[in-house]
Parts: structure tokens; C-alpha cells; sequence
């Protein structure tokens, strides 16, 4: 990111497909010819050697080719060049070129030319050396402290430093602890060597040490002991750096900055000739090359930075003064007085873009992209703008801003669906006849599909799931697309009794025995289940027996002489089911026959003990429901004991015995597991046992209605008081829910005193509901709800009715016992049917009692997704802690 | 003319110039051709660290605590810290914080700044439902469940790099063996931690090798450090990165052993370590960053501006401090001064739709009408997903009720709500415009919803209050102030409403 680019200089474009590194830039007065301008020497990996001397000469127009002193294509891939002075008593700059397998020395001379073409230059080979190892690079310096020439040190692949003076191979020496080179520098000041080792250390060299140390002819295994005399070879000192460093750099500007500077991959250090750190400076980039020069001020370094994200970086020492953009990622970067221009940024890249450069305030390179803007058409763009206003309006007046309204000329191409389900041996097949289908766009079409699909897989899904059915109708989903937005139209309808029974047979002795009274004479059972009628053995119609998928079986029998009718089964819960179709298939029938005052009844005793069986039933899996939850916190909260411990006991410096407590984890896990699944299965027990109180209650609310004549509203005032949950939930449950709508009615209408009826719904906000310890109280409110409506009490919602006729109520009920009682209850009656909406009301009302608990249900999560998270927790707590065990384990053990 | 060139020298060149997948390439060739070769260690090795390059994250950098770390969390010391020392308790800022109605919160009730970084997002939620709902990465909504787990997510990822299996088998490794070679142990450190993120083995690494360098060596101090952190024991890092310390004084251990005190919660302690490490560094940006971030997260702006514009003295292309200073100045009142760092930004070469967002909202109040909207028309053109398109038509819905084209700013809010449903701060405004439409009802829902979505948000409470107020509910009003003032308690509208209606309530 930088504000600005480096501005171009002279730049050259080297080759085509060379590859060019760290090694191959340097720039010098290679062919000395003492004006003390710098030429720049570029060796690539292909061989090639070139020198430059940029200028800007406006008026010649092959500016590189002007500028190319030198072009020479050598045998060899060239690793490094280096300008310094390498031959013996001789005072002018050599070019040392450094290949894989070969140091070579030219000298580079220059003789003006005569005629205007200009001077011409000349490589010459001074001396080479055959190397028997790949080298990797060299540096040089006055080893040893001589004055007057270089020596050149070259690092082999494997680790061997070459010394070299002018013509002559001096020694060689191994790096102990070798593995992959790094970077070497020779450092005048301390005369010694520098490296990054391997072990990402910097290591200093003395180069008295190397030169005493063991002749190294072969490479020797550094943990084998030294076979010869001579030292064994030490650094001098070391310093963990962490990281790999990509170059060194040793400057040599005046002696109060006498420092080292280290380029690591993540870090920039600088440090004392003795190893201490002077500064560093975390670079937040990754960074390709450096290069420290003088500074105007004393005592402070300046540094050149290239990096990996094309920018070129000018620090003073550690703060940034200027970044430039350059057109690459630079490999190697150098500064070289020109006849032009001094103090030159000299940069390569890999590719061989070679550029001299310097800082200006030329803009980044980066200029935004246009935005794709179409030309703005006024006019089209306004009659485009009000044609999208007029669909907006039309459709937010159309909506209201109530996306659920349906309005009825929008219901025109309803699809009517009809849902017929065949009993085909197991399998069911589903067949939906949808008007104007074929007028469906193919995506409608799918939509359509995919949701009766959908619904008639959650169906059978709900079938098969639980043991008893007690599925009576089925809600179906209809999509209607009116101009691709989807909308929801329920619909009703029962199923066939077929779906859920087959035909079997009768069974004489059972505990549970319904009597149904009818004012007809009797008819063929046969003509009344016609589907189970094939099947059935007995044909003179008498007696009928269903057998339940879950494999419960009911039968039913018809008396021959009276107008009465048995249902009995081994279990109470069942018989709702046939009770329900049988009722239903009577009314159907006797209207189908034209009979108006049919009447259907029921003789009692209402079969309150069987129904508080199950009641009993459902209320104690609610019980071990609970305590399978509190067991579980328990054992969770000892897990995590024993866990602490353990983990205390691990973190001890003084290793102290287990004490067995990793078995105690072991098993309490394994009962925490063992809980979870007990309470799991416990749940879907309960979620059985509900269905089943929820067929039996709707067996007593048929019983009750058959019993007493009640009017379908009172039915389903007494459904809704005794059936106020679709689902039981650990908060709440369905006694407290049932208990407290049974009371309300109990304190309301069923009141025997009146005064009560007025005052009781005032308080209508009780308590919050909550778990009842037993269900005796909810029983005996049961009972007396029953005892009451038997003795004449008349379901009503009559809230509005008391508070609005107050003084006839009160009239009415004050003189007599039985007979007003009946009236009021008329009056009241007839209120309730006139205003249906009043009872709307109270049941908001009567819901708001139950509403904090509501409020609590929402915020918790429900128990079973609790316990989800909950043995999540446990699984990854465990695997955490097992890692942690395991890596403590083994560095004590 | 073709020149040949020994392989190891060519890929560790490639490794110099980061060519990894090229070095790489040419290490398994060397390995495949001669498998007995002394070259086969060195190329080994040369390959582990290309490999490790190649996935390498500043593990300064990566904080990330999931709902695991938070909710099973029991180490916590003081539940109820002094205001000041707690980064948990964010509000109690001392300092010349901005308040909620100048500068808006996010949900743990830090206002917004002007760089997401990992841990901008995070905060402690007090229970598990709010765990759930906070979104802790900065792209989905969904929280991380377990930092262990997205490391190992991480792992498997850069199994990536090398299709035909692991490279090394971690299972077979002797790394008592390795842990004795330093010229070795390292590098195989570094791969196994950053590549296979493999934290329980690179532990026993360096506990054996910093046992090998006989408990004298702080670069392995630091990882046994790293990989503690990564396991969670805090006070075992802390140990080891003060010991590291103690041999020698390098930024990075300054930076992780920050990190760790800002995870136990204990800002002032990093504050002071930031300055310790100042005082051996001088002027060092990533300490001076941490600090301008600790004062940020504390509520202390002006300090935390203090810091960044030193910060931007020593390193001025320095993005996150010129993008929180810029907010700052916006969120104060100076959109001209916020602008100018902004197009500083996008001289800089930043392109993205975040920016010319802020472009676009400094213009608009700074009056540069002429900017204002072809600044939207770029961030549009950038967006990169749909949580930004309706950050973005948020923002203009802004400027389209500053110029009271309400019809505009209607269409705005309905646009942001149909590419991030669940844009709280659309849904208030929405009902804002809703209740000057005269829908009550639509109103009431809308400014629901949006309470639902932000409780940690005033303005829905509040309006909602007001709301239920004006239509005679009082009891809902006076619950939805008391919300409003639990959110911000210092606004003074809310505190004359409660007044208001506990009149109302003694008069009753």
C-alpha cells in the first residue's frame, strides 16, 4: 500500500525466460575506469553476463543497447557475481563469477573507440577453480586482516566453506551441524564469518578458528569423534533468531554504527558486532531482499526493503520514511552512483526486469475502475423508474403490508386436492387429483409436488412412529402460487379407519368394556363397516373386531335384541378410535336413512379409574423424566470434579499416584452416557404415553358428551379444557395445564356458587404453573368436573355474560337450588351463542395464565435439544481434556 | 543454451524467492529419484518448511474463542471486575467514550470500530442463547463451536497441498530422535504445529527440546508457550513466555504473552507488558497497535487515537490505524477530517466496498453531495456478499432520509432487509417510516423484531416505548424503557419517559 510508485530511471527488460536471484545484481566500477561511476553486472541462471552503465540519452533511440556495455554468454549458470579486488598485486576491481562447479576471475577492460559507435569492452579470464562441490554462494573480504586485496569464501550445497586467496586454494572447513546453507557475510570489523544455520540461529565464525580447526578433505559425521588432531570447530557466539533468514548484511559506514543486519523472514534485526540485539522490528509483510546504506546522520541506518507485495520500503532504522511501488517483486537491490544520478535504486527481479530508479511523488500505479455505468438515458431511465414505482404501489396497496391476507377472488384457481390413501398390502400409495395442474408452470409444478411429497412423508413418518394411532384427520398443506409467491391454505379431512386397522378376530373376554345406547333398532355392523365386513367371520353382522397396526385389538358388538352396542378391548386407550368411527358412522348412516331424531347415548359409569391409569402413567414418566435430569447434572458436576483433580494432579511438578481416579472418570463418563440414554429412551416412552392420554382423554370427552347430550360447542369447550397442549414439554406439562383449565371452569361455570363465578375470574392471573408433586388433585378436580356436569352444570364461557348481566344472574340464582340453576345456566348459554366472539376472548384470556411459563419455554432450550448440546459438550470436553491428559502425561512420564 | 543446474540448489533458490509450490515440486522429485541419498535428508527438510510457508498464519494474529472456551470456561477469578480492568465489562469505559447514540455497539457493547480483526466481534456473552446468536467470525452468522475444532478444520485444509497423503507420517515420528537435532527439530516443529496443526505432538516436541537445550533456549520456551495457549492452559503459557523473556527480549513474545493476558482478562497487565516492551523497542508498531487496540476494546477512544497516530509516526501507510482513526473522526463529528483519511486509504490502493461505503457516508455529511452517491454506486459494484449489499443500502437509506425522499429511504431499508433478514438497525428505521405512515401495528412488529434481533440495541426499545406510550400501554412502554435504559443508561429521553410514566403508575 503505498501512496506512490518509484519513478523510473532507466529500466531494462533482461532476456527471455532467464531466471535471475539474490546473488546476481552487483553493481561497481567493474572496468575501473576511475571516474567512479557505477556499472551494474547481471549474471542469470542461464549464463548469461551482462554489464550496464544506464544513462539517459534522449537522443539515441536503443536506449538499452546504448547502455549495454557487455553481453557474454558463459558455460555455466551463474549463482553470484562480485566486484572487488581479486587478483594479486593488483589495485583494480575483477569481476569474481561464481558458477555450480566453477570460481572464475575476469578482468573487464574498456578501449575507447576511434570512430562515434563508442568504446568496446572486453572479458578477460584471469583465473578459475574447479570445484568438487555444488556451491551455493561466497563472499570476500581481507581475511585475516590483509589490506590491499579480497580472499573469496565460497559455501558448498553441504556445507563446506572454500577459502580462496587470489589464485589459490587455501583450506577447507565443514559447518558442524549442517544441514541446508544460508546466508554468509564476512565481517571485517571482528574478522569472522556469519551464517544462519539451520537451526535457525546465527552463528559467528572466527576465522582464526576455521583456519585451525580440522582440515575437512571428507565430510566426516559430526557426532563421530574426531579422528585427526586439530580443534573441533565452534562458533564463536550464537544467537536464536527463529527463522530462516533470507540475507545478511554487514555495512561499513563508521564505526558508531558498527552493527550487523539480519533479514529473517518474519523479523528485521540489527545487532551488536558481539550478538546482542540493537533493535528489531516485526514486518507485518514478507520481505525479498535489503540492503542498508549510509545515512546523512550519524548513528542511524537507513535500509532498503523489498517485499512480496511489489512495494520498496525506506526505513530509518525502524521507522518507515518512504514507500515506493515498483512494477515487481524485487529478488536483489543495490544503490549506484551514475554519471546522471546518484544514489540510484539498482532492482531486479526473477523475470529480469532490471530497473534503476529513484523516490518522487509520481502517483501508485493504481487508478479505480470504472464502474460499469450505463449511459444515463434520461428519459428511458424516468419511464423505467415509473413503471417499477407503479408495480411497487400497486403491490404494497394490493399486500396492505400483510403478506398473509388472502383475498377471496385470489382463491379462484384453488387446487382442490383430494387425498386418497390405499391400503395396498404394506405399502401406501398416495393419489392427488389437483385442479388445473396441467395450468402450472413447470417450477410450480415441482413446488406442488415436492410439498404433498413432503407432507405425506411426515405423515407416514408420524404413522409408524408411535405405537398407538391416534391420528384422526390429517392437515394438508395447499400451495398457491398467484404470481410466484408462495401462500398456505389448510385444509381438513379425515382418514379412512382402514389406514390404521385390519379386520381379525373377536375376542370374548376383555378389561375394558364401552356400552353405547342408541333410540334405533339395531343394524348389521357389516352394513356399517363395509371395508372390514369381506373379512370378517361372523356374518350375521353382530360382532366386528379391529386389529390395530400396533397390534392392539378391539371388537365391537352389536346386541340382537336391544339398541345396544359393546366395544371392549384390553386396552382403554384404543377404543376411542372405534367408539369415535362408530358414533360418527351412525350419524352418517341414520341421516343417510332419513331418520332425524337419532339419538346416541351413553349409560355411564364414565370409566374415570381406567382414564386415570393412564393419566397415573403419563405423569410418572414425567416424574423419572425429572429425575433422569437431575441424576445427569449430578454426574456431570462430578465428571467435572474428577476432571479438576486429575487435571491438578497431572499439572503437580512432584508426580503424585492417580489414586484410581482416572477409573472414577472412566465410570462416571460411562454413567453419565448410560443416564443420557435412559432419559432418552424415557422421552420417547413419554412421548407414547402422551399420545396415549391424549386418545384417552378424547374417549372421555366422547363419553362425557354422549353421557350428559352436550351441544358441540360445550364439547369442544370441555376438548379445550381437558386437551390445552398439542405437545408436553419438561416445563410444561400437561396436568398443571389441564388442572389449572379444569379449575378455572370449576370456579367459573361449574361453580355452585355464583358470587364465585364473578370474583374468579377477576383473579384470573394465578400462579405460575408448575410441576405438581402428584396428580390427586388434578383427579379429584376430574371427578368433580364430571359429578358436576352430570348433576346438570352447563359449559359455558360466559365471562362477558356474567359481567354484562350480572343482576339476572344474580336473581336468577339466588332462590332456588336446582331448577334456576338450570335457567342461569340457559341464559348463559344463549349468551355464548350469540357472541362467539366472546369466547375468543377468554381464551386468550385463560391462555394468559399460562403465559410466563410460555415466555420461560421459549428461552430455555427444549430438554431433548438440551441434552443434545449437553452430551456434545460432554464429547468435546473429553476429547479437550483427553488431548491434555495425554500431552501431560507424556512429558511427566 | 540450456544450462543444468543442481536440483537442491534450484529449490532452495525457489524457496528464497517464495516459489513454494515450484520448490516443493522439486524436492519430491529428489526424493522420489534418489530415497537414500544424504540429499534426501537436506531436501526433506526443504520441503517441510516450503510446505509450512505455504499455510503459514501469524499466530499473533489468530484469536478465536469459540462457545466451548466460553461457556466451559471455570478459571474465572472476579465475575464482577472494577470498572477499568475488565475487557467484560466494556460500558464502564472512564475515559471519553463515545456514547451509544453517536456511535453504535456492537452486540458485546464495544462501539463499532474501524478495522475487523478476529477478536473485534467476540466478548464474553453472559448466557448460552446469546453464545448461539453472536456471530464471532467476521463472514457467518454462525458462532465457532470449538476453537480445537476449527484447527483441526484448518488441518485438514492444508492436507490440500500434497493430494497423495500426509507428507510426514506424525504417528511413526520418533520425536525424542528429532528433538535432539537442532538443526532439524525446528523446522519439523514449525510443520507440525502450522501445517498439520497437530498441537498435542508439537507439544512434546518442544517440551523434549527445550529440555534437550536444557531449559536455556527462548525460541523453544515460546512455542511451548504457543502450543499451551493453543490447549488453553493460560497460566502454563504465561510461565513459559516469561521465561522466554527472561533470556531474551523479542517483540513477538511480548505480542503472544499480551495475548494470553488479554484472554485472562486482565487488560491493564497487557497494557503495562506493551509498555515493558516499548521500553526495549522503542516505537515499535505491532506493540503500539496492541495498545491502541486494548484502549479501543476498553471504550477509550481518544486514547486508543492517541496510539494510532503514533502508530502512523512511525509506519504512515499503516491501514488499520488510518482506517480507526478516520472512523473516529466520523463517529465524532468531523466527516471532512475522516474523509481525507479515507482517501488516503483508496489513494493507497485499498478497493473495496467497505470503503467507498465510508467514502460515501463522509461525503454525505460533510456535504460533497456530488460524491455521495457515485461513491454507493462503486460499493455496490463491490460487494462481495450479501451482508455487505445491505450494509450497504442501509447506508443510503440514511442519506435517503436525510434528504427526506422517505419513499427512497423506505425502499432502502425494504432492500436491506431482502439481502441480510435479519438487519436490526433496518427494521428499527423501517418502523420508524411505518409510524409515520400511521400503521401502528406493522410499526409495533417491526420495531419487535428488531429488539429481538439486537437486544443490546437502544433505539428499538426506546421506540417501542414510546410507541406503546402514545397508544396508552403503558405497562409495555414502561417494560421496554426499563430495557432501553439497560442497554444505554446514560440516555436521557429514556430516563425523563420512566420518569414520566412512574407519574403516570403513583398517580394510578
Amino acid at each position: 500500500m503505498s501512496l506512490f510508485k518509484a519513478r523510473d530511471w532507466w529500466s531494462a527488460a533482461l532476456g527471455e525466460g532467464e531466471e535471475f536471484d539474490q546473488g546476481c545484481l552487483c553493481v561497481g566500477d567493474v572496468d575501473n575506469s576511475g571516474t567512479g561511476h557505477d556499472k551494474v553486472v547481471v549474471g542469470s541462471y542461464m549464463g548469461m553476463l551482462r554489464i550496464f552503465s544506464p544513462h539517459t540519452n534522449k537522443s539515441s533511440e536503443g536506449g538499452v543497447a546504448d547502455a549495454q556495455l557487455l553481453e557474454v554468454q558463459l558455460q555455466n549458470a551463474i549463482i553470484q557475481v562480485e566486484v572487488g579486488k581479486f587478483v594479486s598485486c593488483s589495485e583494480l576491481l575483477h569481476l569474481a563469477v561464481l558458477h555450480p562447479r566453477k570460481l572464475s576471475v575476469y578482468s573487464v577492460s574498456g578501449t575507447a573507440g576511434n570512430v562515434e559507435h563508442g568504446d568496446q569492452y572486453q572479458l578477460k579470464l584471469v583465473y578459475e577453480h574447479n570445484l568438487k562441490r555444488t556451491a551455493c554462494n561466497m563472499t570476500y573480504g581481507t581475511f585475516g586482516g590483509v589490506t590491499g586485496h579480497h580472499s573469496l569464501c565460497i559455501q558448498s550445497m553441504d556445507g563446506m566453506l572454500m577459502f580462496f586467496e587470489q589464485d589459490s586454494y587455501s583450506f577447507g572447513r565443514f559447518l558442524p551441524g549442517f544441514l541446508l546453507p544460508g546466508p554468509l557475510i564476512y565481517n571485517s570489523r571482528t574478522d569472522s564469518f556469519l551464517t544462519v544455520s539451520s537451526a535457525l540461529q546465527l552463528e559467528s565464525y572466527k576465522y582464526e578458528t576455521l583456519s585451525v580447526a580440522t582440515e575437512a578433505e571428507s565430510r566426516q559425521d559430526p557426532d563421530l569423534p574426531l579422528k585427526t588432531g586439530g580443534k573441533r570447530l565452534m562458533p564463536d557466539w550464537t544467537l536464536v533468531l527463529g527463522e530462516q533468514a533470507l540475507d545478511l548484511s554487514v555495512p561499513s559506514f563508521s564505526h558508531s554504527s558498527a552493527s550487523i543486519f539480519v533479514l529473517g523472514e518474519r523479523n528485521l534485526y540489527c545487532l551488536r558486532d558481539n550478538g546482542q540485539i540493537r533493535f528489531m522490528k516485526k514486518l507485518e509483510f514478507n520481505p525479498s531482499c535489503f540492503l542498508p546504506y549510509a545515512s546523512v546522520s550519524d548513528g542511524i541506518t537507513n535500509l532498503l526493503l523489498g517485499n512480496h507485495t511489489n512495494m520498496l520500503l525506506v526505513y530509518q532504522d525502524v521507522t518507515l520514511k518512504w514507500a515506493a511501488q515498483l512494477p515487481f517483486v524485487p529478488v536483489a537491490v543495490r544503490v549506484a552512483n551514475f554519471l546522471e544520478l546518484k544514489g540510484a535504486v539498482v532492482s531486479l527481479s526473477s523475470e529480469g526486469h532490471l530497473l534503476c530508479s529513484y523516490m518522487g511523488t509520481d502517483p501508485s500505479f493504481f487508478t479505480t475502475p470504472k464502474v460499469d455505468a450505463r449511459e444515463a438515458d434520461y428519459e428511458q431511465v424516468d419511464a423505467e423508474m415509473k413503471k417499477l414505482q407503479k408495480v411497487i404501489r400497486e403491490v404494497t396497496r394490493t399486500q396492505g403490508g400483510r403478506p398473509n391476507s388472502l383475498t377471496a377472488d385470489k382463491i379462484t384457481s384453488t387446487y382442490i386436492l383430494c387425498l386418497l390413501f390405499k391400503q395396498l398390502t404394506e405399502v401406501f400409495s398416495l393419489v392427488v387429483r389437483c385442479q388445473k395442474y396441467q395450468r402450472l408452470t413447470e417450477f410450480q409444478r415441482f413446488i406442488f409436488n415436492y410439498y404433498i411429497y413432503l407432507i405425506f412423508s411426515v405423515f407416514v413418518f408420524f404413522f409408524f412412529s408411535l405405537a398407538t394411532i391416534w391420528l384422526k384427520f390429517q392437515t394438508s398443506n395447499h400451495i398457491f402460487l398467484f404470481s410466484g409467491v408462495p401462500r398456505v391454505l389448510q385444509s381438513r379431512f379425515s382418514l379412512p379407519l382402514s389406514l390404521v386397522c385390519v379386520p381379525s378376530s373377536p375376542t370374548k373376554t376383555t378389561k375394558f368394556k364401552i356400552t353405547v345406547d342408541t333410540n334405533q333398532p339395531p343394524v348389521n355392523l357389516t352394513a356399517i363397516f363395509p371395508e372390514f365386513s369381506s373379512k370378517s367371520e361372523d356374518k350375521d353382522g353382530n360382532t366386528l373386531a379391529f386389529q390395530f397396526l400396533s397390534g392392539a385389538k378391539v371388537t365391537v358388538l352389536a346386541s340382537k335384541t336391544s339398541q345396544r352396542y359393546r366395544v371392549q378391548s384390553d386396552s382403554f386407550e384404543d377404543m376411542w378410535l372405534v367408539v369415535k368411527e362408530l358414533v360418527q358412522r351412525f350419524d352418517q348412516h341414520f341421516a343417510k336413512l332419513g331418520i332425524k331424531d337419532f339419538k346416541k347415548s351413553f349409560s355411564g359409569p364414565l370409566p374415570l379409574q381406567e382414564y386415570f391409569l393412564s393419566v397415573d402413567h403419563h405423569f410418572q414418566l414425567r416424574v423419572n423424566a425429572q429425575q433422569y435430569q437431575d441424576l445427569l447434572s449430578e454426574r456431570a458436576v462430578q465428571f467435572r470434579a474428577i476432571q479438576r483433580r486429575l487435571l491438578t494432579r497431572f499439572k503437580d511438578k512432584t508426580p503424585a499416584p492417580l489414586q484410581s481416579l482416572d477409573t472414577l472418570l472412566d465410570a462416571t463418563y460411562s454413567q453419565v452416557m448410560a443416564l443420557a440414554e435412559a432419559a432418552e429412551e424415557n422421552r420417547a416412552q413419554l412421548e407414547e404415553a402422551f399420545v396415549r392420554l391424549r386418545s384417552a382423554t378424547h374417549l372421555l370427552v366422547l363419553l362425557l358428551s354422549l353421557w350428559q347430550g352436550l351441544t358441540p360447542d360445550q364439547t369442544a369447550i370441555l376438548e379445550a379444557t381437558l386437551l390445552p397442549l398439542l405437545q408436553d414439554t419438561p416445563q410444561l406439562g400437561w396436568e398443571e395445564s389441564c388442572d389449572a383449565a379444569v379449575s378455572h371452569l370449576l370456579r367459573s361455570c361449574l361453580s355452585r356458587n355464583p358470587k364465585d363465578q364473578a370474583t374468579s375470574l377477576a383473579q384470573a392471573g394465578g400462579p405460575v404453573l408448575s410441576f405438581p408433586r402428584d396428580t390427586e388433585r388434578l383427579k379429584k378436580h376430574i371427578a368433580l368436573m364430571c359429578d358436576r356436569i352430570a348433576k346438570g352444570g352447563r359449559l359455558t364461557l360466559a365471562s362477558e355474560a356474567n359481567a354484562q348481566v350480572p343482576i339476572q344472574v344474580q336473581n336468577l340464582a339466588a332462590p332456588g337450588k336446582f331448577g334456576p340453576e338450570k335457567t342461569e345456566s340457559q341464559i348463559r348459554c344463549l349468551h355464548s351463542s350469540s357472541s362467539r366472539k366472546s369466547d375468543h376472548d377468554i381464551f386468550t384470556r385463560v391462555s394468559i395464565i399460562t403465559e410466563p411459563n410460555f415466555v420461560h419455554l421459549t428461552k430455555k432450550v427444549s430438554f431433548s435439544s438440551l441434552l443434545g448440546i449437553f452430551s456434545s459438550f460432554i464429547m468435546t470436553e473429553r476429547v479437550w481434556f483427553c488431548s491434555r491428559y495425554l500431552a501431560l502425561k507424556r512429558r511427566f512420564v | 543454451m540450456e544450462v543444468t543446474m543442481d536440483p537442491l540448489f534450484l529449490a532452495w533458490s525457489y524457496f528464497r524467492r517464495r516459489k513454494l509450490q515450484q520448490c516443493s515440486d522439486i524436492c519430491a522429485k529428489i526424493l522420489q529419484d534418489n530415497p537414500y541419498d544424504q540429499s534426501f535428508a537436506v531436501s526433506q527438510c526443504l520441503k517441510t518448511r516450503a510446505l509450512t510457508e505455504m499455510v503459514y498464519i501469524d499466530e499473533v494474529e489468530v484469536d478465536q474463542e469459540g462457545i466451548a472456551e466460553m461457556m466451559l470456561d471455570e478459571s474465572t477469578i472476579a465475575q464482577v471486575a472494577r470498572p477499568g480492568t475488565s475487557l467484560r465489562l466494556p460500558g464502564t469505559s472512564q475515559g471519553g467514550g463515545p456514547t451509544p447514540a453517536v456511535r453504535p455497539m456492537t452486540q458485546s457493547g464495544r462501539p463499532i470500530t474501524g478495522f475487523v480483526r478476529p477478536s473485534t466481534q467476540s466478548g464474553r456473552p453472559g448466557t448460552m442463547e446469546q453464545a448461539i446468536k453472536t456471530p464471532r467470525t467476521a463472514s457467518t452468522a454462525r458462532p465457532v463451536t470449538s476453537a480445537s475444532g476449527r484447527f483441526i478444520r484448518l488441518g485438514t485444509a492444508s492436507m490440500l497441498t500434497n493430494p497423495e497423503g500426509p507428507f510426514i507420517n506424525l504417528s511413526r515420528l520418533n520425536l525424542a530422535k528429532y528433538s535432539q537435532k537442532p538443526n532439524l527439530s525446528r523446522t519439523l516443529f514449525e510443520y507440525i504445529f502450522h501445517h498439520e496443526n497437530d498441537v498435542k505432538n508439537a507439544l512434546d516436541l518442544a517440551a523434549q527440546a527445550t529440555e534437550h537445550a536444557q531449559f536455556k533456549d527462548w525460541w523453544w520456551k515460546v512455542q511451548l508457550g504457543k502450543c499451551y495457549y493453543r490447549l488453553g492452559l493460560y497460566r502454563e503459557a504465561e510461565k513459559q513466555f516469561r521465561s522466554a523473556l527472561n533470556h531474551q527480549e523479542v517483540v513477538d513474545t511480548y505480542l503472544y504473552l499480551a495475548k494470553v493476558y488479554q484472554r485472562l482478562d486482565q487488560p491493564i497487565t497487557a497494557l503495562n507488558l506493551f509498555k515493558q516492551g516499548l521500553d526495549h523497542f522503542p516505537s515499535e508498531v505491532t506493540l503500539l497497535t496492541g495498545i491502541a487496540r486494548i484502549h479501543e476494546e476498553m471504550n477509550n477512544i481518544s486514547s486508543a487515537t492517541e496510539y494510532y497516530k503514533d502508530v502512523l509516526k512511525q509506519d504512515n501507510t499503516h491501514v488499520e490505524a488510518i482506517a480507526c482513526i478516520g472512523s473516529n473522526h466520523f463517529y465524532t463529528d468531523q466527516p471532512e477530517i475522516a474523509l481525507r483519511f479515507y482517501r488516503r486509504l483508496l489513494q493507497m490502493g485499498v478497493y473495496n466496498c467497505q470503503l467507498y461505503n465510508n467514502l460515501g457516508l463522509c461525503c454525505f455529511y460533510a456535504q460533497q453531495y456530488d460524491m455521495t452517491l457515485s461513491s454507493f454506486e462503486r460499493a455496490l459494484a463491490l460487494v462481495g456478499n450479501d451482508e455487505e449489499q445491505a450494509d450497504v443500502w442501509y447506508n443510503i437509506g440514511h442519506v435517503a432520509v436525510g434528504i427526506g425522499d422517505l419513499t427512497l429511504a423506505y425502499q432502502c431499508f425494504k432492500l436491506a432487509l431482502a439481502f441480510n433478514n435479519d438487519h436490526a438497525e433496518a427494521y428499527n428505521n423501517l418502523a420508524v417510516l411505518e409510524l409515520r405512515k400511521g400503521r401502528i401495528e406493522q410499526s409495533k412488529a417491526f420495531l419487535q423484531t428488531a429488539a429481538s434481533l439486537a437486544p443490546h440495541m437502544y433505539e428499538p426499545h426506546f421506540n417501542l416505548s414510546i410507541l406503546s406510550e402514545k397508544i396508552g400501554d403503558l405497562q409495555s412502554s414502561y417494560t421496554a424503557a426499563q430495557k432501553s435504559e439497560d442497554s444505554f443508561p446514560e440516555h436521557v429521553d429514556t430516563q425523563q419517559l420512566l420518569k414520566q410514566l412512574r407519574q403516570h403508575f403513583s398517580v394510578l
